[in-house]
């Protein structure tokens, strides 16, 4: 009994030299994606866009006196250690919501335990349609989503491209996977030829057998649905067997990382993105210019923008509730929000009303805008 | 395609069978399996991978030696490494029960993978492409000069493998050693340098294989050699482990079932039939295809 007195009186201390020793309040936002790993430029990429919303709400002073603090975690992209870090996210009191996390298969599980403690999530880069389709409501996702993207690199093939043979490979992955078959469902849909569907493992190095037998189906074009690890590899490899056909595919695989993998087998590659490139919105260029002049030759990653607008989002929603936990979410449901890439509004699944998609292809190594008509 | 897939198959193959023989030289002569050469294999490919990067600045000119000072380096550095391990790792449990070592090998794979993991970085690192490849084609049928030189390297090591252990005196003592340690040690060899010896030539074969994947596929990364890993074992045990001619044909054969499983049935399944051959094989020949059956050892 006396033991526990002292404890509780320690803890007491401890807990009033916490907030009430400076007088300063400490919000944090946690930002959980991959920083090491197979995916780690993306998820790096991330961190910079964080840090850069996190500096400016700060500037801004955006919560009054109270400080706002970045919680970054590494779920190196895969599923178990991302339920892992939600886990510890969700005993942090401190923590007011989670941005995040980058892979499908690892939003999804992440997902469920957010869940279980009203912890908003609003992820800027996984785009299995299944995450807001659970039913929870503290999700959501300011990125586009892979049934508007599949279907979408689908329609170009047939009508830009104007290829009507198609060979689609997956990763296995709940995103690879999940964006091939969007893709599959619009070529089959709209008359088009599918001569197979591949699955093959991350990790694997050698597509060489699998390419072989993809020659002899004379594919005009091959979508992969998966990251630009394996992106790279596959496309060397094609080259090499004389498969001498573009490669296509998703977000996963949009970044030049992909062209430094595959040397100039990649030229003339295309991956499609989910949101219109950055540079072409006029009110994204102070962003870019401030990105650049803050991290001098680092390259833009696809989701750096993305993690900007959704961390400010949050903590915008939670200066209107006047920081109470409670209506965080209503609150970020009901958003308007106007950033870089535009206006972000949420459906009734938690969904962004802003799908936009765009191209890039490779060009001298690295990806360039595609305009199209 | 047919040919075309064999091609593929024998080129993945050589790569398992020089890998396969680290494997096999260090069960057969201590009956161990040392996890850790899977991490020989990857250090073999990092250091290809620094040579490379460093050669032409150090010598711009004499771009036909690179290959063969690549191979040398990184031969040396991971035959080194290999038996630094033994020396540490391995030797002090070499009476305790057979658990101890194969728990410690497992330790030391992880550790050399964090190690390069936190040093070097977790991503992958294109690597440098010296080699001009030439592509050929002969009727639809695809080949470049790296294939050949893989598969003609692998060949030429394994050969000068089997004329060291049946023709040399150290080979000789190699196989004394590895039918018994006591008897071997009453006709004066030295036990202890011949099992470090042992680890040294398998590693250094690790290492060469380390070199050929990064060279082949053009990427590298801290856990490349998890994956090959256990296909070069499966390659040793398929061709009998402890046999050296068994890891040859072992790594041959795993290599041209992928290939073709992956081409004619499912690339989804290429590993399940791959192991479902190598389960009925055992079934019928627990030793392996190649190998003997040995009295038991007391």
């Amino acid at each position: 009994m006396k033991l526990a007195g002292i404890i509780v009186s320690v803890g007491l201390l401890l807990a009033l030299a916490g907030c009430g020793g400076t007088g300063e309040q400490v919000v944090k936002v946690a930002l959980v994606c991959p920083l090491t790993g197979d995916i780690a430029a993306h998820g790096q990429g991330m961190k910079r866009g964080f840090e850069m919303a996190i500096e400016d709400a700060n500037a801004a002073h955006k919560l009054g006196a109270a400080k706002i603090e970045a919680a970054i975690f590494d779920d190196r992209g895969d599923p178990k250690e991302a339920v892992t870090i939600a886990n510890q996210i969700i005993s942090d009191r401190a923590i007011i919501g989670v941005i995040g996390h980058l892979n499908s298969g690892c939003s999804i599980p992440a997902s469920r335990i957010y869940e279980k403690r009203n912890v908003p999530m609003i992820t800027p880069a996984s785009t299995n349609p299944k995450l807001t389709m659970q039913g929870y409501k503290n999700v959501f996702r300011v990125c586009g989503t892979d049934d508007v993207q599949g279907s979408w690199a689908g329609n170009y093939v047939l009508d830009t491209l104007k290829y009507n043979q198609v060979v689609v490979v997956h990763d296995k992955t709940p995103y690879g996977q999940g964006l091939a078959e969007e893709f599959q469902k619009q070529i089959v849909a709209r008359g088009g030829i599918v001569t197979s569907f591949n699955g093959i493992d991350q990790g694997e190095k050698d597509f060489k057998a699998l390419l072989t037998r993809i020659k002899t189906e004379n594919p005009q074009v091959l979508f992969f649905g998966g990251l630009y690890a394996e992106a790279g590899l596959i496309t060397k490899q094609m080259k090499e067997l004389g498969l001498a056909v573009p490669l296509m595919g998703g977000d996963g695989m949009f970044s030049n990382e992909f062209a430094r993998i595959a040397g100039p087998a990649s030229e003339g590659d295309f991956a499609t993105m989910v949101g219109l490139p950055p540079s072409k919105l006029p009110q994204a260029a102070d962003f870019l210019a401030r990105y650049a002049a803050k991290y001098p030759g680092q390259d833009m990653q696809p989701y750096d923008p993305y993690t900007y607008d959704a961390a400010t989002l949050l903590l915008d929603a939670y200066a209107k509730v006047n920081q109470n936990r409670d209506s965080l979410i209503a609150a970020i449901a009901g958003t308007t929000y106007d950033g870089i890439l535009g206006r972000t509004t949420f459906d009734e699944r938690g969904d962004t009303r802003n799908k936009q998609i765009s191209i890039y292809h490779i060009k001298d190594g690295r990806f360039a805008y595609y305009e199209h008509k | 395609m047919f040919i075309q897939q064999l091609i593929n198959g024998l080129t993945l193959g050589s790569i398992y069978a020089l890998f396969a023989l680290g494997y096999t030289m260090v069960y057969g002569i201590l009956l161990m399996i040392n996890f850790a050469h899977s991490e020989i294999f990857m250090v073999g490919a990092y250091v290809g991978f620094w040579v490379l990067s460093a050669l032409p600045f150090l010598f711009p000119q004499i771009t036909p030696l690179y290959l063969l000072i690549v191979f040398v380096l990184a031969m040396v550095v991971t035959g080194a490494l290999a038996a630094f391990m033994e020396r540490t790792a391995y030797r002090p449990l070499r009476h305790a029960p057979r658990l101890a070592p194969l728990i410690s090998a497992i330790g030391v794979s992880i550790f050399l993978q964090n190690i390069i993991m936190l040093t070097v970085g977790a991503e992958s690192q294109p690597y440098p492409q010296t080699m001009q490849l030439e592509q050929m084609e002969f009727g639809g049928i695809r080949l470049n000069t790296l294939q050949i030189f893989i598969f003609v390297l692998a060949v030429s090591l394994m050969v000068i493998l089997q004329l060291f252990i049946t023709r040399t005196k150290l080979g000789k003592a190699m196989r004394a050693v590895a039918q018994n340690h006591i008897v071997s040690q009453l006709m004066g060899i030295n036990t202890n340098t011949i099992i470090a010896v042992t680890f040294f030539i398998g590693g250094g074969l690790g290492g060469v294989a380390g070199v050929l994947n990064g060279l082949y596929y053009g990427s590298i990364k801290y856990n490349m050699g998890f994956l090959p890993g256990i296909k070069a074992f499966t390659a040793a045990v398929l061709g009998g482990i402890g046999n050296i001619k068994g890891a040859m044909i072992g790594g041959f054969i795993l290599g041209v079932l992928e290939a073709l499983a992956a081409g004619y049935i499912s690339s989804e399944y290429k590993d399940v039939i791959a192991f479902v051959v190598l389960i009925f094989v055992l079934l019928f020949k627990p030793t392996g295809l190649f190998g003997e059956e040995v009295a038991e050892k007391i």
